[in-house]
């Protein structure tokens, strides 16, 4: 089906940018009939996720918060990704974190293909965007 | 005009009201630790009013939970309330951390007012 909603955000890490991406998921979310319920879970998610970019992603105030709102046949795919230096060991260095997560339009889909709730983190330590994700159906 | 307000109402006389309107985050936390400061000092108990509230995250529950703890140790009454008919993106995180009854959360402000008046928290 085409016509699906996409949506890129990208802002400066900083605490003002967390309530634009709120507003930017409840218009997608209007969009495609979401529950408030689902919403308010989806909120919830996506805020903590959007501050943990602005608290732990960078060490100076200068990076960037990027995220993605994918709608797809089952559901809503959002991705919150930074470029800081990731998680690794002491001393290796990283290109950032992302966190996936999506949303099943429908209440009755089956939890373990509809809300695959990743984070993925590349080999070294290094973000990957072509890594597979630990939580996807796929991988198990 | 603010679009998502926090006052202090001291109309209940030795109770102070923090009244907590919109959605708050990570962006807001500092204004409402700021009045919640402002609430502990003034030496009575304290209610947090979430009633009007239509989205908070963990930064606001951190605030809540600080507040709480000085609260306790200054010996003042804490209570939250939240209304009878709680919001989606309140009712939800109060849910999944369990902090209901720690912070303690009761519905009506009247009722969060006595309790906060007899020294009442979590």
């Amino acid at each position: 089906m085409s016509g699906r909603p996409e949506v890129l955000l990208t802002m400066p890490a900083r605490p003002e940018g967390v309530g634009v991406v709120r507003q930017a998921l409840a218009g997608m979310a209007d969009a495609l009939d979401f529950e408030a319920s689902v919403l308010a879970d989806m909120k919830m998610a996506v805020t903590e996720a959007c501050t943990n970019v602005v608290v732990h992603a960078y060490d100076a105030d200068s990076g960037m918060l990027e995220v993605e709102m994918l709608a797809a046949e089952n559901g809503l795919t959002i991705v919150v990704r930074d470029h800081g230096s990731g998680i690794q060991p002491r001393g290796s260095a990283g290109r950032g974190t992302e966190v996936r997560m999506t949303f099943a339009y429908s209440r009755d889909a089956d939890p373990a293909d509809a809300n695959p709730v990743t984070g993925t983190v590349g080999i070294d330590g290094r973000w990957d965007p072509e890594a597979p994700s630990h939580g996807s159906p796929a991988g198990g | 005009m603010e679009a998502n307000p926090i006052v202090l109402d001291d109309t209940a006389g030795d109770v102070v009201v923090v009244v907590v309107e919109g959605e708050h985050d990570i962006y807001t936390a500092p204004t409402l630790r700021e009045r919640l400061d402002e609430a502990l000092d003034r030496g009575g108990g304290i209610v947090v009013d979430l009633t009007a509230a239509t989205f908070v995250d963990s930064s606001v529950l951190g605030a809540l939970l600080d507040a709480r703890r000085r609260a306790l140790e200054a010996k003042q009454g804490f209570v939250v309330c939240v209304g009878d008919t709680v919001e989606p993106g309140v009712q939800r995180i109060l849910d999944i951390t369990g902090l209901v009854p720690v912070l303690p959360v009761l519905r009506r402000r009247d009722e969060a007012i006595a309790a906060a008046r007899n020294g009442a928290h979590g």
